[in-house]
Order: structure tokens, then sequence, then C-alpha cells
């Protein structure tokens, strides 16, 4: 598989995932192209539908290129929020475990 | 509206929800059973957690929740609100507000008081429980571990989860929700996330209506690389049964309708469950959907839009040109998400109560002045107007008097807005009440009565200090412990009464005890020890009891940290008397004491003698004026060299020249030719003033001296003449002091004229 041939790359995600972090998760995404990612999202207090939008859209992408592209770690807020505005990352948490 | 002025509002409304908060309880504690007393405490709870959480105000946040969840269970008769209930319950309402003080001026809270009290509440949602929480819906009650959402502690202790969903309060019975079917579209532009609103917020607060199902379209979403990031691409069809109808759902994109494509219609059959074509996905607000798949996952992610790659590197490239220029630009609008937030919330709690304006007290102050100069100068006019008219019967005369009684009423409608109910003073005091009834191991129980009872704000705002002190001598001294009470054939709780009360144009406030009353004996001795009176001295019951005004003054056998240290009623009294108060004090042994406070319903005019000193036109405070009499040259006493005294009805009174005194002539006046003011000072001896006549009684509006000249010994503040002269408002406990042998000085006369 692909992703285990290249390095895995974590992503911390900010606390505050609002208006202002969208473009800076956007570009820390695109810079992490072509390695298999894992997001680490246990910090995250607040995320707004504009975050999950760039998220969904890196696992799209990566997904797209067959590399691993997981949650690692989550926080509540985090599982909370995207439950509530209906998006599934279940298939993208870390099955390892 | 910056962040600070919301966060400011939130604040007030705080207050007025902790105030809200306690009253209830308080209700309750009472054995009111009405389910909207429940309610309006669950609401308040509620309403301060949600603006805490729009603030990033965690402690508060993951508190109030604890405290909302046991309220549930009172609220949907799982718990039985008895009195040890209510007990853990309006303590919680205190560190409650303890939190939203730090929260406001920083400093900390009792950590270990409210962790205390979570673990209480949280036994108390948790003991009752077992029953009825296997009786709610299986999932749900499996699923919800409400506390460990926001407040870790709670888990450590081992807390059982109990039926209660996160959030979702207005529905925390979904089988029994008699609603219609809505069907929802909502598609936010991208106007709307850069208004600093957000789609989670929106659909959080639609969460609540109801139960709901969301589908999020992830069609619209371009490939990451050819993405704006600040662009809105998804959209919702949400399903959605409410007992609230359209109007409430409307009411969640009110912020928001400009922004968004909404389209909201009623469905035909309840699809909640149904599925349908839409891979809807129920939305529970539980953890353990963790651990495993949900039914019905959106598998929208499949669904990868293809799409021609240069194009969409060249137009990244572009967008994130764009995006950083206007980076910069975006902190006002995460202000405004806030902003959106705290209205929303101030918005909701608004209209439970009649409408009001919020307005700075400065404004208010101003206005007030300028109102004082009006009628000042409205009777400048008129005095002009009176002296330079021969006939005395012009038209001018009239339309005088209507301007007179006009300027009246608005001076009396804009004292008006300063005047506030003295509620959240008495409801601070049960506080008080509850905390010193714990330390001291006694059953208090405090009963107000007037409430409502208007009176000025300063007035107010310093009448908590000494009220504060009362209450806890009250408790301390005054009630008895259990076991004494019992044998006194006493009930085991003793009884605190604070009422307010109008009373000729000055509110009078009143705290009496059951207790024991004053131990006079004890008293006396204790004045004895002290040197405070002469050991062989007759004194009068009245006379003892008011001997714990004094300095300096304890009779607890030991300190204790509430009260003891004999800085406490002599405090209470000068407090009270720099408002232009009085206070009394009546005792029977066994039965208690009672406190009386009259106090001015306003700092801002005083109703006032105005009398002339050796061609001065001085104003004595009416309140101080027992009465008044035309002395005869036989009731006139020399006493020693100087000193002067007049009978009065038998009784010997010594006369004080307030001209000599004021320094406003060199040889003492005689007596005779003037008018004689019987007052009544500090510590409650009676002296006649002596002046050389009364002009009349008069309104008038107070100016300080402090503020606008200096000090002046003897003189407490001063006023301004209809005919625009500066008159001076006498300080009648200075003059009494300083008629006493002492000289006229500055300090002496700070807290009558302060």
């Amino acid at each position: 598989m692909a992703s285990k041939k290249t390095a895995q790359k974590t992503l911390r995600l900010a606390p505050v995932l609002d208006l202002n972090e969208a473009t800076a998760l956007h570009e820390k995404l695109l810079a992490l192209k072509g390695n298999a990612v894992a997001i680490d999202a246990s910090a995250v207090e607040r995320i707004g539908a504009l975050c999950v939008q760039v998220l969904i859209a890196g696992a799209r992408n990566w997904e797209e290129q067959q590399l691993s592209f997981t949650f690692a770690k989550v926080s509540d807020a985090f599982v909370k929020t995207t439950q509530l505005i209906g998006v599934d990352i279940d298939p993208l948490m870390a099955k390892e475990i | 509206m910056d962040m600070n002025e919301i966060k400011e509002i939130f604040f007030q409304e705080c207050e007025e929800q902790l105030a809200e908060l306690e009253s209830g309880l308080l209700k309750l504690n009472d054995g009111d059973r009405d389910p909207e007393t429940v309610n309006a405490v669950f609401r308040a709870v509620h309403s301060i957690k949600g603006g805490a959480g729009a603030f990033g105000l965690d402690d508060l946040v993951s508190f109030a929740h604890v405290f909302e969840t046991t309220l549930d269970c009172v609220r949907s008769n799982r718990l039985e609100p008895n009195q040890d209930v209510l007990k853990v319950m309006l303590k919680s309402a205190d560190v409650l507000a303890d939190l939203t003080n730090a929260a406001r001026d920083g400093g900390s809270v009792d950590q270990a008081r409210s962790r205390q009290l979570i673990k209480e509440l949280e036994a108390l949602a948790n003991g009752e429980l077992p029953r009825a929480s296997a009786a709610e819906p299986a999932p749900k009650a499996e699923a919800s571990v409400p506390a460990a959402v926001v407040s870790p502690p709670v888990n450590e202790e081992g807390f059982q989860p109990v039926a209660f969903s996160f959030e979702d309060f207005e529905a925390d019975e979904p089988a029994l929700i008699e609603g219609t079917c809505y069907e929802i579209v909502f598609r936010p532009k991208s106007e709307l996330y850069a208004k600093g609103n957000d789609a989670t917020l929106l659909l959080r607060d639609l969460s609540r209506l109801g139960e709901m199902s969301i589908h999020c379209d992830k069609d619209g979403l371009p490939p990451l690389d050819g993405m704006n990031p600040e662009e809105a691409y998804f959209s919702w069809k949400i399903s959605l049964k409410t007992d609230k109808g359209e109007e409430a759902i409307r009411s969640v994109f009110e912020f928001a309708e400009w922004d968004c494509d909404l389209d909201i219609a009623l469905a035909g059959g309840c699809a909640v469950d149904a599925g349908e074509e839409l891979p809807m996905q129920p939305v529970p607000f539980d953890l353990s959907m963790l651990d495993e798949a949900p039914a019905g996952s959106a598998d929208g992610e499949e669904q990868i839009a293809t799409r021609d790659r240069d194009a969409a590197v060249s137009a990244a490239e572009t967008a994130s040109n764009v995006l950083q220029m206007a980076q910069s630009s975006n902190r006002a609008p995460a202000e405004a998400q806030r902003n959106a937030a705290a209205a929303a919330a101030a918005q909701q709690a608004a209209s439970a109560a009649t409408p009001t304006i919020r307005v700075d007290l400065d404004r208010v102050d101003r206005l007030i002045n300028l109102v004082g100069e009006l009628v000042i100068n409205q009777a400048m006019l008129s005095q002009s107007v009176i002296e330079n008219d021969t006939n005395g019967t012009s038209s001018i005369n009239m339309g005088l008097e209507e301007l007179q009684q006009l300027t009246r009423e608005i001076q009396d409608s804009v004292m008006a807005i300063r005047a506030q109910p003295v509620k959240p003073v008495f409801q601070r005091m049960s506080r008080i009440v509850r905390e010193i009834a714990d330390m001291t191991g006694k059953s208090v129980r405090l009963v107000t009565e007037g409430e409502n009872t208007e009176v000025d704000k300063t007035v107010i705002d310093k009448l908590a200090e000494p009220l504060t002190h009362m209450i806890r001598n009250a408790v301390d001294h005054g009630l008895e412990t259990p076991e004494k009470r019992l044998a006194a054939g006493k009930s085991a709780e003793g009884t605190v009464r604070l009422t307010a009360k109008h009373r000729s144009g000055r509110i009078v406030i009143e705290l009496a005890d059951d207790g024991a009353g004053i131990n006079r004996e004890k008293v006396r001795q204790k004045a004895i020890d002290n040197d405070l009176i002469a050991a062989d001295a007759n004194l009068s019951d009245e006379e003892i009891d008011n001997l714990i005004f004094h300095a300096g003054f304890s009779t607890a056998d030991k300190i204790s940290d509430i009260s003891g240290r004999g800085v406490g009623m002599d405090v209470v009294k000068r407090s009270i008397q720099a408002l232009g108060g009085r206070i009394n004090i009546s005792s029977k042994p066994g039965q208690g004491s009672v406190f009386t406070m009259s106090l001015p319903l306003t700092l801002a005019v005083l109703d006032g003698m105005v009398v002339t000193v050796a061609n001065q036109t001085l104003v004595v405070p009416l309140t101080a004026i027992v009465e008044t009499l035309q002395p005869e040259a036989s009731a006139i006493h020399s006493f020693g060299a100087t000193q002067r005294l007049i009978s009065i009805r038998n009784s010997f009174c010594p006369l004080v020249d307030v001209g000599r005194i004021l320094n406003f002539r060199a040889t003492q006046a005689n007596p005779v030719e003037g008018v004689a003011l019987l007052v009544e000072s500090e510590g409650g001896g009676q002296r006649a003033l002596m002046v050389d006549a009364i002009q009349g009684q008069r309104q008038v509006v107070i100016k300080s001296l402090e503020a606008n000249y200096t000090h002046v010994p003897g003189i407490a503040a001063a006023t301004i003449l209809g005919d625009g002269r500066v008159a001076l408002i006498l300080d009648v406990d200075a003059i009494v002091a300083a008629s006493r042998g002492q000289s006229l000085k500055p300090e002496m006369s700070l807290a009558a004229a302060g």
C-alpha cells in the first residue's frame, strides 16, 4: 500500500478552527500532500463548517491519491460538531487500536 | 459595539438570571411545586450556560452544566426537591454567582467548594436515579455521559451516566414530542461565514428545537487544490420534528437569512427515522458513538468531484493570493460571530421581561443634574418676575406657575429613573445568611418583605455593607443555637426578617430576629469594663441597647471569623448616618431584637428648612429637626462661662449658637431674638440650635461642596436658592459635636458630608 511506503505525517489541529483558521488549515494540508497524514484533533475546542469543508476535501484528495488520511485523535467537541452537521468522520477514524 | 460591551451585557444578563435563579429556588424551598417555577430556575441556569459558552468561559459552562443536569432531574420529577436537595442547589447558585463574578472581574473561586458541590449535585442526580434511567430509551441512557463532555473531574468520581442529553434540553423525552415535521434545506452562502457566523452554530440552535436528522450535501465540494477555504460548499437537508412551529425555525436563522438559501417545508410524514432516499444521520449528542459505527452513515465522500486539474491549480494560486490579503481583515468577523451569539442569547432572555433599556448611570446623573439646574433656574425666574411685577396679576405669573409644576414633575420623573428596587441587596443577604448559618451551625430562615420598594441607586449601593454587618450580627449573636432554641420552647430554625417599606418620604428597613435579644446585663458590664460608662451609671434599657453602637464594643465571648471584633455596629451606624439615615434598636429579652433604619429616598434632593444666621442663609435638613420653638427669656439659663441651657418641658437642653460656631459673628446672639431648632443628633441626645429666623421649608437640590470647592467643616453640602445665591446645608452632627467643646475639625464631619 502506498501509505506504508511514505512516512506518516501528523497534523495537529488548532483549538479554535474558525474562519481565520480555514485558510491556514488549507495551506497546511496542501503542504502535506503526497504523505500519509494522521490528523490530531485532540485539542479542538471549536470547529466551524469551513474547516470541516477543508478537512473533507483533504480526505477526498488523499483517497484519490490512495494515501492514508486518518483522524488519529479527536476531541469531544470535534466529534460532536461533525456529528451535529451531519459529516461522518467515522470511516476516517484511526482503526489500529 | 465592541467585544467588551457585549460581554458586559452578558454579565448584566447573568446577574438578572442569577436573581431569577435564587428567587426560584427560594420559592421551591418554601414548598412551591409549580412546574413553571422549576422551569424558570432551569432556564436561568441554561441561559447562563449558553452565554458563557459563547464567550468560552469554560469553568462557568462546566459548573452550570452539572447544575443543569441535576435541575433537569427535578424538572422531570425524578428528584424530589426537598430541603436537603435545595440546600445544595442554593449553594450551587452561590458558586455559580462566584464563578460569574470571577469571569467578569478576574480573581479566583474556591475550587474545592465548587468541586465538592459538583460531587453533591451529581450524587443527587445519580442517587435517586437508577430506576429512572433504566426507564429511558436505552440508547440514550447508555450514551449520555453529560459531565464528561465539559467537566473531566466528574468522571474521576465515578459518575454514572444519567438520562440527559447534552444541549438538547428542550427535547429530553423525544418519544413524547407531539411535533410536526419540517423539511429544511439550508444552503449557506460564503457571506455567512465572512460575517463571522457559522453553519455549525445555526445547526446547533436548530437541533435544540426538537428531534433532528441531518444530511450534509458535500457534492459541491471541489478538490482540495481548487477550493477556496472561505467559500461555502456544504449545504444541508434537515428533517426536524418539533412542536415549536415554523416561526421558531425561522428565528434560528434570523441573523443569517440574507446570507443563505433557506427552504422550510412541512413534511408529509415524519421521516425522522424513516431514512427515505437521503442517507440521513440522526443527530445524537453522545460520545459512545465513537466506539461503534453508526448505522446509516453518509457516504458522500466517495463521490469525488473530478475537474480539470490545471484550471484548479491556477485557481488555487489566485485564491491563496486573495486570501492572504483578506486574512488581515479577518479579526472583525470573528468578533461578529460572538456578537451574533451573544445578541441571540440576550434577545432570548430579554423577551421574557418587560421592555427595558440599559443606560449608563453617568447619563442619568447628567440629566438629573440638568433638571436640578432647571428647577433652580425656574425658581430664579419666578422670583425676578414677582419682584418686577407691580400689579401682580400678569399672565406671566400664571404661566410661571404651570412651569413650576412641570419642572417639579420632570424632577420627580427623573428621580424615579434612579430609583431601583432593593431586591438585589436583599437577595445578596439571603446568601450571607446561608453562609453564616453554615459556619455557626445554626438553622436560619430569612424572610424578606417589600423587596420591590424603590430607593435611589446610590442608597442601594451603600446599603449593602451595613446590612451585611447587621445580618451577620443577627445570625451570629442574635439567634441561639438550635439546642438552646428548643430548650427555650422555640422552633429549632431561627427566623431573620428583613423588610422594606416607604414611610413618609423615607424608606424604612427593618431587620428583626427571633433570637435571645440583647443581653443587657452583659452589655452593661462590657461597657463598664471598656470604660464607656461609669460603673454606677444609671441607664435606661434603651440607652443600654444603644451602647452596642459604640466603637470598639463587642459582647461576643470569643472572636469568630464572622463577627465580634468590635468593628461592627459603630461602622453600621456611621454608614447609615452618612446616607442621611437613622438607626434604632429595640430588643426584648428572649424574643429577639429589631433594628430599624430610616433612610432618605434620594441623595440628590433634600427637604430642608431655610434659616437665616447672621445674614447668611443656611439649610438645615428637615430629618434632623424634631421641633422649632421661640425661646423665652425665662427659659434660658446660663451654665458655666459660655454655655447656656434652655429648659423645654421641664428638661434642660444645651443651646447651640450656630452663628458663633461657624464664626459668622464674634459675640453670642441673644436667644430671645432668635428661634431654636430642636435637633436630634448622633447618640440620640437633643440640642437646641439657635438661628436668627426661619425663612421657610423647601426641597433643595444638593450640590457637593467638595466637588466644586473644598470641604468646609460643619457644612455638609450646598444648594442654589431661587434668588441665585448659594446656601450652605448644615452638617448638624458636626455642629453638635463642635458645641461640646471640640473645635470644628475637617475629619469630624467627613462622614456626614460624604
